[in-house]
C-alpha cells in the first residue's frame, strides 16, 4: 500500500501542498484511555457479597423451613392421633349394646310392627302392634349357674306382724324379700 | 553444590551427607509412605467399599421405619368392626426409675390400666435398661401421661410406637372378624385377609442435626403402602340384634350352642351371621378355644325337616306332584325292614302335599319322594349347593356330606328326603332355602363386599357371586305357598314364627343329632327354623339353628320365635312394607 502511495506522491505535482498535506491520511497514535477500576471492582464485590449473603439467607430460610416442617409434622401426628382417639371414643358411644342399655335404662322398649301408609292410594298396610316390655331384649348373658353349695335356698321365716301385708307389698320391688326361683323350666312339645 | 562438597571429600567413603544419597533416601521414604497409603486405599475401596460407605453415611443419619396403617374391617354401611388406632407403649429405663419406683408405679397405676404390683419390680429391674410398662396405649393418653410424669420429676419413662387394634363392637361379629395378637393376625378375617389389611411398611433415611432434618442433606424415602379396608356385607346393628336374640334363645332353651344366618334374598349377601357362644374380640384369650371360630360354617349337622322344602321344590319342578297332590299317610311306614314314623302319633291321615309340608310328615315326604327317578333327588340337592363348600372367606369351613350316588341306597334316599343321613353347614342350607325364596335361582352367598383374596388364593366377595337356576319359578312359588302354611296359627307347626302383618313362609326342623363320642344318634336334637318374608315377594331369608335344647322344645317353639323377632327387626330396619295380599289357603287335607 505504501509503495503505490509513494509513487503517487512523486508523480503528483506539488500543488496546494499545505492542503494536500492536511488531507493526507496518516496513522494516528492509539489513544489509551484508562477505564476506571473502582466501579468494576465494586460491582464484582457487590455481586460476590450479594451471592454469599443471598446463599446464607436462603440456607437460613431453608433451615427455618426445616424446623417448621418438623414442628408441623409433629403437630399433624399429634392431631391425627387425637382424631383417632376421638373416633375410638365415638365408636364406644355408638356401640349398639351401649345404646340399647341406655335406652332400656330410660324405660324404652323395642318397637312392635309398624303399619305402612301407601301415599299413592292412601292404603294402610300391616297390623301395627304396640311396643310392650315383653318385647324387651335381654342385653346381658345370664350369669353362670352356681353349684347348689354356693347357692342355698333362702331361709324364709314366716313372721306375722302388724303393718302392711305381703300382698300390699307386691309391686314395690323386691327389697328385703326373698326371691323364689322357679325351679321347673317350661316344657313345650316337640313339633316334628 | 559441588563447591560446597569439596571440603568434605574426605568423608566420601561413608556416603553420609551425600546429596544423592539423601535424595534417594527421601524418595525411598516417600515411596514407602505412598505404598502404605496405596495399600490402605486398596483395602478401603477394593475389599469392602460398601461397608465403609455405609459407616460414613451412618454418622448423623437417621433411619426410621414408616409403618403402614392396618386397614379397617367395616360393615356394609362403613361402621367399623375392627379399626387401627395410633398407639404407644410406655417403657422404662430401670437405671433411672429404680430410685422412685413406688411413686412412678402408683402414678402409672392411677393413669393407665396397669397393675401396681406388676410394674413395680420392672421399674427396679437390675441390669436392664428397657422394660415394658404398658402396651397398646392410645397415643394421646400415653403422651399426656409421660409428659405429666416428667413434670412431676419422674425420670426414665419413654414411649415407643405400638399400634392399637380396636374392636369397638366387642363381641359383635367377633366370630367372623377374628382378632390379632401382638405381632400377627390370629383368627377370622384378620388372618384370612391379612395380606390386604396389613399393607407394606416403608422407611425413611435422612441426616439430622440438632434433632432437625438437614434440608439439603441426604434423604431417601420409601413410602409405606397402607393396608386396604375390608368391607363386609354384614350390618352391624342387625348383627348385634341377631346375636342378642340368639343368646337369649340358646340360654332360655338350655341349649349347647346356636347360630343364625340372615340373607338378602336377591343378592345372597349375608347381613348377619351370629354364633353363640361367642367371645369378646377385645379380650379373646379368656374365651374357650372352640368358641373362637364360626360354628355356622365349621360345624356340620343333619338339617332335619327343613330339608323337606328342597325335596318338595324338586318334586314340583320335576312335575311329579302339585301342592294339592293327595297322599295317604299311614301311622307308620315299613321300608326294607326299617320303620319310619312321624313326630306325632296319628291314624291314617289324608294329607295334600301342602299338608305334608305344613305338618312336617316324614312318611308323607317319603311317599312323595318315591316319585323321583334314580339319582334325581341327589341332582336337585347338588344344584341347591349341598355337599359343596360355600367359600365365602371363613376359615375352616366344613362342606358337609351329601351321600355319593354309589352309597345312595333306598334307605339312604328315604332318609335324605326328610333331612337325615346328610349333613350341611348353616350357610349352605340358608343359601338353598334362599334359592326357593329367590324364584328358584340360587345366588352364591357372600360375606365380603366387592372382592378380596383369601390367604389360600381364593377370590371371594359379591363381585364373584354366580347364580344358577335350580327349580322353575313356578315350582319355587308353589313351594313358598306350601311353606306359608307352616306358620298358620291353627294348622301349621310353627305359629310362633309368624310376624304380625306379614306373610311369612318357613319350615321347622328337629333332627336327631350325631354325638361326637359315639358317632351315632345320641338322643340330642338339632332344632331349627328357616324361612323368608314377605312370602310372595321375599326380601330376607333367615335360618336359626339351636343345638341340643334341654327344655324339650322343637323347631317351632325354640327357633320359631327367634326367627320371628329377627325377621320383624330386619323388616322394620329396612322399611319393607307388607305386600298386602291374601295369605296362602292351600288345603292341607282331603
Amino acid at each position: 500500500m505504501s509503495i503505490p502511495a509513494a509513487q503517487l506522491r512523486t508523480r503528483v505535482p506539488r500543488i496546494a501542498e499545505a492542503a494536500v498535506e492536511r488531507a493526507r491520511l496518516r496513522v494516528v497514535p492509539r489513544r489509551r484511555t484508562k477505564a476506571a477500576r473502582v466501579p468494576f471492582v465494586a460491582l464484582v464485590s457487590l455481586l460476590l457479597l450479594g451471592g454469599v449473603i443471598g446463599l446464607l439467607l436462603f440456607n437460613t430460610s431453608m433451615q427455618q423451613a426445616a424446623f417448621a416442617t418438623t414442628a408441623l409434622e409433629q403437630q399433624a401426628g399429634t392431631l391425627a392421633a387425637r382424631q383417632q382417639t376421638l373416633e375410638m371414643e365415638l365408636d364406644v358411644l355408638r356401640n349398639p349394646q351401649r345404646v340399647a342399655e341406655r335406652a332400656q335404662a330410660m324405660g324404652m322398649v323395642p318397637s312392635g310392627t309398624p303399619a305402612y301408609l301407601l301415599l299413592a292410594n292412601g292404603k294402610v298396610l300391616g297390623e301395627p302392634t304396640p311396643a310392650t316390655p315383653e318385647n324387651n331384649l335381654r342385653l346381658h348373658a345370664r350369669p353362670p349357674v352356681k353349684p347348689a353349695v354356693l347357692d342355698p335356698d333362702p331361709i324364709v321365716n314366716q313372721v306375722v306382724a302388724e303393718g302392711p301385708t305381703a300382698a300390699a307389698l307386691t309391686g314395690r320391688g323386691n327389697e328385703g324379700r326373698p326371691v323364689i326361683r322357679d325351679a321347673g323350666r317350661d316344657t313345650a312339645t316337640r313339633d316334628d | 553444590m559441588r563447591t560446597s562438597a569439596r571440603p568434605t571429600s574426605r568423608l566420601r567413603g561413608t556416603m553420609r551427607g551425600s546429596p544423592l544419597f539423601r535424595l534417594r533416601l527421601g524418595f525411598m521414604v516417600i515411596a514407602l509412605v505412598l505404598s502404605v497409603f496405596g495399600a490402605r486405599l486398596v483395602q478401603l475401596q477394593g475389599v469392602d467399599p460398601k461397608a465403609y460407605a455405609e459407616m460414613a453415611a451412618a454418622t448423623g443419619t437417621v433411619e426410621v421405619s414408616l409403618p403402614a396403617k392396618r386397614g379397617d374391617i367395616l360393615d356394609r354401611n362403613g361402621e367399623p368392626f375392627a379399626r387401627s388406632v395410633e398407639g404407644l407403649m410406655v417403657v422404662a429405663d430401670p437405671l433411672l426409675t429404680a430410685d422412685q419406683a413406688p411413686e412412678i408405679a402408683k402414678f402409672l397405676a392411677n393413669r393407665l390400666a396397669v397393675d401396681y404390683f406388676a410394674i413395680l419390680p420392672r421399674l427396679r429391674e437390675e441390669g436392664s435398661r428397657f422394660e415394658y410398662l404398658a402396651r397398646r396405649v392410645p397415643s394421646t393418653l400415653a403422651t399426656k401421661v409421660v409428659a405429666e410424669a416428667e413434670e412431676r420429676g419422674f425420670e426414665g419413662l419413654d414411649t415407643r410406637r405400638d399400634p392399637v387394634r380396636d374392636y369397638p363392637a366387642d363381641d359383635v361379629g367377633a366370630n367372623l372378624v377374628g382378632f390379632v395378637g401382638t405381632d400377627e393376625a390370629l383368627a377370622g378375617f384378620e388372618r384370612t385377609f391379612d395380606a390386604q389389611l396389613a399393607g407394606t411398611d416403608g422407611s425413611a433415611r435422612y441426616q439430622v442435626g440438632g434433632g432437625n432434618r438437614i434440608p439439603l442433606g441426604e434423604s431417601t424415602i420409601v413410602a409405606s403402602r397402607d393396608g386396604e379396608d375390608l368391607r363386609t356385607t354384614l350390618d352391624l346393628d342387625l348383627q348385634w340384634y341377631t346375636q342378642r336374640v340368639l343368646r337369649q334363645t340358646v340360654e332360655d332353651a338350655g341349649a349347647e350352642s346356636g347360630f343364625a344366618v340372615v340373607l338378602d334374598t336377591k343378592t345372597g349377601e349375608i347381613l348377619s351371621l351370629a354364633d353363640h357362644p361367642t367371645f369378646d374380640a377385645s379380650n379373646p384369650l379368656v374365651a374357650e378355644k372352640e368358641d373362637l371360630g364360626s360354628r355356622a360354617l365349621n360345624d356340620v349337622y343333619e338339617p332335619g325337616s327343613v330339608e323337606k322344602v328342597l325335596t318338595a321344590a324338586g318334586l314340583l319342578d320335576a312335575g311329579k306332584v302339585t301342592p294339592r297332590t293327595r297322599i295317604v299317610v299311614k301311622p307308620e311306614l315299613r321300608r326294607d325292614g326299617r320303620t319310619i314314623g312321624d313326630w306325632f302319633d296319628h291314624g291314617v291321615l289324608h294329607l295334600t302335599m301342602a299338608g305334608v309340608i305344613a305338618k312336617s310328615s316324614n312318611i308323607g315326604t317319603v311317599r312323595a319322594a318315591d316319585e323321583f327317578g334314580r339319582g334325581q333327588l341327589r341332582r336337585y340337592l347338588t344344584r341347591f349347593g349341598l355337599g359343596e363348600a360355600t367359600d365365602i372367606g371363613v376359615r375352616g369351613e366344613s362342606a358337609g356330606i351329601l351321600p355319593p350316588q354309589s352309597l345312595w341306597s333306598r334307605l339312604v334316599g328315604d332318609r335324605v328326603a326328610f333331612g337325615q343321613s346328610l349333613s350341611v353347614n348353616a350357610v349352605q342350607l340358608a343359601a338353598a332355602i334362599n334359592a326357593v325364596a329367590n324364584g328358584g335361582v340360587r345366588v352364591d352367598p357372600s360375606l365380603i363386599s366387592g372382592s378380596a383374596t383369601t390367604d389360600d388364593g381364593t377370590v371371594v366377595g359379591t363381585d364373584e357371586t354366580t347364580t344358577r337356576r335350580v327349580v322353575s319359578r313356578k315350582a319355587a312359588y308353589q313351594t313358598a305357598m306350601m311353606m306359608e302354611r307352616v306358620t298358620d296359627p291353627d294348622e301349621g307347626t310353627a305359629p310362633a314364627a309368624a310376624v304380625p302383618g306379614y306373610r311369612v313362609a318357613g319350615k321347622t326342623g328337629t333332627a336327631q343329632r350325631v354325638g361326637a363320642e359315639c358317632g351315632c344318634y345320641d338322643g340330642t336334637f338339632t332344632v331349627s327354623f328357616a324361612g323368608f318374608a314377605p312370602a310372595d315377594d321375599p326380601r330376607f331369608t333367615i335360618y336359626v339353628v339351636v343345638q341340643d335344647p334341654t327344655n324339650g322344645g322343637g323347631g317351632g317353639s325354640v327357633a320359631g320365635p327367634a326367627f320371628a323377632k329377627i325377621m320383624g327387626y330386619a323388616l322394620r330396619r329396612y322399611a319393607v312394607p307388607p305386600t298386602g295380599t291374601k295369605p296362602s289357603q292351600l288345603p292341607l287335607e282331603w
